[in-house]
């Protein structure tokens, strides 16, 4: 498994568990409306996903950001950045 | 002269210390030659910033990430203070957080993640920090005026205030034994981000103006100020206290919209 498959994965992992919709299809084009995920979902993706790779995710930068695919996208953005 | 620093050598544990009211908490201490240990929820870059300027002022400055959320981060945080300073004086409770939503829209995972941040990581955090203050000590909670009166869509938060200054009471009898001195202040709409999430785009500096007798809305400074008196030895006799910082807005029938006479409207018709 390639490092950035392993970052969607984890993105997808975190998103399904924490939205608690195991069996949902999950795509880039899915959207966190899709998800029904509300604003207490998205506060504890973040954090999970910080955690995950020790990163500090910009509530602003993420506001441009419109499905899975932006967000998987972003988040591998930030691990690079990390180094 | 140099000012006096009447907190010197003291160590304080302010909890969501990285910024807003926290922030100005943890910098007000500093000046008062306190060493600071600054927890924050996720951003490093501004709790080590805020540390730094702590540091400027020549004392100690320690950040630590935990969620507050979480039992098992709560005691994490107060292993590494225990290992890293041995002892604790000072506990200001800082740290909230809570879903924006009228009583019948929220769901329970709202209102316990609410409950657990605002409330009930008091508890925990005083469990474990007053078995460092060895020699006496302070502890101060953050609530809001939310906690008496009801606004909308602040029903969680508020609930969960009232439950903080409860506990601060309770505490404050518990713990007077032991030399800790529990208070807590409760400040009134402060320009912040978090004040915008509940004010949904209206003026709130504009309106308090008009509103509020002290001519102006509350900073995190004016909070900061009285936090640091109530962790003062001149503050000991002062037990179980929540002290309203509002520039008398709670004491006005002025509310939020209300106009004044020579605007057309009336007091106690708002």
């Amino acid at each position: 498994m390639s490092a950035e498959m392993s970052i969607e994965e984890k993105v997808k992992s975190i998103v399904l568990k924490i939205v608690r919709k195991p069996d949902i299809d999950f795509a880039a084009t899915t959207t966190f409306k899709d998800l029904n995920a509300d604003s207490l979902d998205i506060v504890q993706m973040l954090v999970a996903l910080e955690d995950a790779y020790d990163i500090e995710i910009d509530d602003q930068e993420l506001q441009e950001v419109t499905n899975m695919g932006g967000f998987i996208d972003y988040i591998k953005r930030k691990v690079a950045e990390k180094g | 002269m140099e000012k006096e620093r009447s907190l010197q050598g003291k160590v304080a544990l302010i909890t969501g210390g990285s910024r807003g009211i926290g922030r100005a908490i943890t910098l007000k201490l500093a000046a008062e030659g306190v060493d600071v240990i600054i927890n924050y929820f996720r951003k490093k870059s501004t709790a080590e910033s805020t540390a730094q300027e702590a540091r400027a002022g020549g004392v100690a400055a320690h950040t630590i990430k935990a969620n507050l959320g979480e039992p098992e981060k709560i005691e994490s945080m107060f292993d590494e203070i225990e290992t890293r300073f041995g002892k604790l004086d000072i506990l200001v409770s800082n740290a909230a957080t809570g879903v924006a939503r009228t009583a019948l829209e929220l769901d329970d995972r709202g209102w316990d993640w609410t409950m657990d941040v605002n409330a009930k990581a008091f508890l925990l955090c005083a469990q474990r920090a007053a078995k460092l203050m060895l020699n006496g000590g302070k502890m101060v909670t953050i609530s809001s005026l939310g906690s008496r009166l009801a606004w909308p869509i602040y029903t969680a938060v508020g609930v969960s205030k009232a439950a903080l200054e409860a506990l601060t009471r309770y505490l404050s009898i518990e713990l007077a034994p032991r030399g800790i001195c529990v208070n807590g202040v409760a400040a009134g709409a402060i320009e912040s981000e978090a004040l915008k999430m509940y004010t949904e785009g209206q003026d709130l500096s504009q309106i308090s103006l008009q509103t509020t007798p002290a001519g102006r809305m509350v900073r995190s400074e004016d909070v900061a100020n009285v936090v640091a008196f109530l962790c003062s030895d001149e503050a000991v006799m002062i037990r179980g206290q929540i002290i309203v910082i509002d520039g008398g807005l709670s004491l006005t029938t002025v509310g939020y919209g209300a106009k004044k006479d020579d605007e057309g409207g009336r007091l106690g018709a708002p």
